[in-house]
């Protein structure tokens, strides 16, 4: 047993962080570090430079152009980006539709939708939820007809994250009211530019529209973009949950906002107060807690020898981490993160000129802007993805049987 | 970066883990905790399987493995909750192989590793708590080296041990030493904790000692996150068992027609119990591998380790012992007595809130299993 990664993993990770450095504008990391707005154009930009060197797509096998990695270089190279302060990789084109495709799409539809995934040029969301669908996904009512050589999509699908951006959408549609709902799924690409989609914002918490609903009416999408067999999309879907994915513990981002908190918490003078500094203290052991227990799935999957089962485990206190540690960097401002100041969340701003002496962002610290919207947005963690009270019925069901 | 066990470690867990099973029932167990909490026999059967010799170095007839064995070895007899302290042995051989003189350790370590000397160590004092560098324990210079005296408290089988490992001022600074049991001036008082094991008020007046190191803060430190890295170990294996009973019984229990295991909010209750169990493990792993580490490297991880296995114990323990129902807090029921066990490891060598204190002041601006 041993903690240390090899020589090997440690070259690696150190030509990736040279290889980030090189290539990830400053403009960029400057607002992830700061946890101000991201525009389209920088998440775009990102994930087009990332494309540009055939690791957008960096989980994908080799057969379909993917580097080869194994499951500590993809958790090196993740954590080497969100040290840097990269975006987020926007992850319904490349980590969830693409495997789809490539499992169980037909060469005809690898050749036409993977290029424009792994580029980065093609936005992709995902239509899953809908109003009456959130645990209970099977019971999904959006429903494909097919008449002749398309289907004719009619329904809703909500809380589809960024998908004012998304050029295509991958939908999990009824194609069938027999049998158990799961049985009637079907899984379907659909050109958001197709007449019939309407894209309406959902605003959230944090003042800001992350989500969206999507309203289909009499919407024709060729039958060519069904994958697979009709009413075997719930299959397909479950796919994409079967494997072990460590990068649901978002500890290598956590690693880098605990930081984050240290100096916030400095700036406003509590880290001194050991009443404060205890708790921040709390989360750093959580943080290293979650750390090995990602470590140990990554070193099971390195050996082969017994997969962990505890993917739940990482999403749970994953979840919990990221909603603790915005909670406290919006505590350690206290009331100057109550100033709701839309334009100090945008990267440059000067401060409101008009104000004279009053100009800048209030008790004069521009980094507590986003706190509190942090705060408030991060509370659908433990909701989405599988809420955590699900989580723990699936951990459970490991447990008791 | 690699978290297997070898064929080797593998091997010593089924040991272990067979003479728990067979040799170390929960009659057994409890007939020891009657008779004053610790059987000299187990602890030799715990010699001949090797254990007690598993962390002496092969030049002092040990068998010179490290301290991811010796976590091994703790699982197991967590396991069983075991009363007679094997981790003694881990501490004192590390302690003296890494600071006693050569003759101190010639003396002392081939004994350590048969089992034939029982070495514990005796720190705690009244006004200490949980603090190392509090000590009002005095050694004076004596005809043949020193001369303690101290009051020692809740010393691990004190009254029945062969030797301590007890630290002292000396000029001014605290200095380790060893005295003996049967020496002159060494007075004990015996009595059973919490959990079923033995203790002992020690008291030494102007008792012979042998001086290990001058540099006693030092070794103390070690000495103590050897034991943390112990009992994070033995805890693993007490809350394994814990969850094991207590799924065994939800699974069995029947209430309203089904068993209590298709209630969700008991179902939620158990997937808490093993996050918290799943933390722990990752931790005590964690712990055992910086054992080696610089001293405030291994401080830091280890006080970490120690405040995440203090809420899993706690949350483990309480909840199991919830999820029982009324049996739950019997004497007469097994699991019970695996959540005892789990409330004394808390202030043993330092508790949550001690530790979180530690890794309070230790803070620096980057944190991780690699910071």
């Amino acid at each position: 047993m041993d903690l240390a990664f090899t020589p090997e993993e440690q070259a690696f990770r150190e030509m990736i962080r040279a290889w980030v450095k090189e290539h990830l504008p400053p403009e960029i990391s400057h607002k992830v570090h700061n946890a101000l707005r991201l525009t389209r154009e920088d998440m775009q930009g990102w994930a087009k430079i990332l494309g540009k060197k055939g690791w957008l797509g960096f989980g994908w096998p080799k057969e379909f152009g993917g580097p080869g990695w194994t499951a500590v270089q993809k958790h090196l190279f993740e954590e080497e980006c969100a040290l840097a302060g990269a975006p987020r990789i926007i992850p319904f084109g490349p980590v969830m539709v693409a495997p789809v495709i490539m499992a169980f799409g037909n060469a005809e539809q690898q050749q036409r939708f993977l290029p424009g995934i792994a580029s980065g040029e093609v936005w992709w969301s995902q239509g899953y939820s809908e109003p009456g669908s959130g645990s209970d996904l099977a019971s999904v009512k959006t429903r494909a007809e097919r008449v002749g050589d398309h289907y004719v999509v009619n329904g809703q699908k909500t809380w589809t994250t960024l998908g004012q951006y998304g050029d295509w959408m991958f939908n999990l549609v009824r194609t069938s009211n027999e049998g158990k709902p799961q049985t009637g799924i079907s899984f379907l690409l659909l050109d958001m530019k197709s007449p019939g989609v309407t894209v309406r914002p959902i605003k959230l918490l944090d003042g800001e529209c992350e989500v969206n609903e999507v309203f289909f009416d009499n919407v024709k999408v060729p039958a060519e973009n069904l994958i697979g067999e009709e009413n075997k999309g719930w299959t397909y879907a479950k796919h994409l949950l079967s494997h072990e994915r460590t990068n649901i513990a978002d500890v290598n981002r956590s690693k880098r906002e605990l930081e984050r908190l240290k100096r916030i918490a400095r700036a406003e003078g509590v880290y001194d107060d050991l009443r404060f500094r205890d708790q921040i203290a709390l989360l750093e052991v959580d943080i290293v807690a979650l750390e090995m227990l990602v470590l140990r799935v990554l070193s099971a999957e390195k050996s082969g020898k017994n997969s962990l089962d505890i993917a739940g485990l990482l999403k749970i206190r994953g979840s919990e981490i990221q909603q603790r540690y915005a909670e406290l960097m919006m505590l350690a401002a206290g009331p100057f993160s109550l100033p709701f100041i839309e334009e100090a969340m945008e990267a440059g701003w000067q401060g409101d000129a008009a104000a004279g002496a009053l100009s800048g962002f209030p008790g004069g610290s521009l980094a507590n802007a986003p706190l509190a919207s942090t705060y408030f947005n991060l509370r659908k963690t433990t909701i989405y993805g599988g809420s955590n009270e699900v989580q723990r019925n699936i951990v459970a069901q490991t447990v008791l049987g | 970066m690699d978290f297997d066990f070898s064929d080797d470690q593998q091997s010593l867990r089924d040991a272990v883990r067979r003479w728990v099973e067979k040799g170390y029932t929960f009659e057994r167990r409890r007939s020891i905790v009657a008779a004053g909490g610790f059987d000299r026999a187990a602890y030799n059967e715990l010699a001949e399987l090797g254990l007690t010799a598993l962390t002496v170095p092969e030049a002092h007839g040990g068998l010179g493995q490290g301290p991811v064995d010796a976590m091994v070895a703790m699982e197991e007899l967590g396991r069983g909750i075991v009363l007679e302290p094997l981790a003694q042995a881990f501490i004192a051989s590390t302690v003296l192989s890494q600071y006693a003189p050569e003759a101190v350790q010639a003396d002392w370590l081939p004994r350590i590793a048969s089992g034939e000397a029982l070495v514990v160590l005796a720190q705690q004092e009244r006004k200490a708590r949980y603090r190392l560098d509090i000590c009002e324990a005095k050694a004076a210079a004596a005809q043949s080296g020193h001369a303690l005296t101290a009051i020692k408290s809740i010393v691990p089988t004190g009254d029945q041990a062969d030797a301590f490992l007890v630290p002292a001022q000396l000029d001014g600074a605290i200095a380790l030493f060893l005295v003996e049991r049967s020496a002159p001036g060494v007075s004990t008082r015996g009595y059973v904790t919490q959990d079923g094991s033995r203790a002992a008020e020690v008291q030494l007046e102007n008792a012979p000692a042998t001086l290990v190191t001058t540099d006693g803060l030092a070794a103390l430190a070690l000495a103590v996150d050897t034991g943390i890295a112990g009992v994070c170990a033995e805890a693993v294996g007490v809350m394994d068992q814990a969850v094991s009973l207590t799924v065994d019984y939800m699974n069995q229990r029947k209430q309203f027609g089904v068993v209590i295991a298709s209630f969700q909010a008991l179902r939620h209750r158990v997937a808490d119990m093993k996050m918290q169990l799943e933390l722990a493990r990752s931790m005590s792993y964690y712990a055992s591998l910086k054992l080696s580490a610089p001293p405030d490297e291994r401080r830091r991880a280890l006080a970490r380790a120690k405040v995440q296995l203090g809420q899993s114990m706690r949350f483990v323990g309480q909840q199991s012992v919830q999820l029982h129902g009324g049996i739950g807090v019997t004497d007469e029921y097994i699991g019970s007595h695996y959540f005892k066990k789990l409330t004394q490891l808390e202030m043993t060598y330092g508790d949550t809130q001690h530790h979180l204190g530690e890794v309070s002041a230790r803070m620096q601006d980057t944190a991780g299993v690699f910071a």
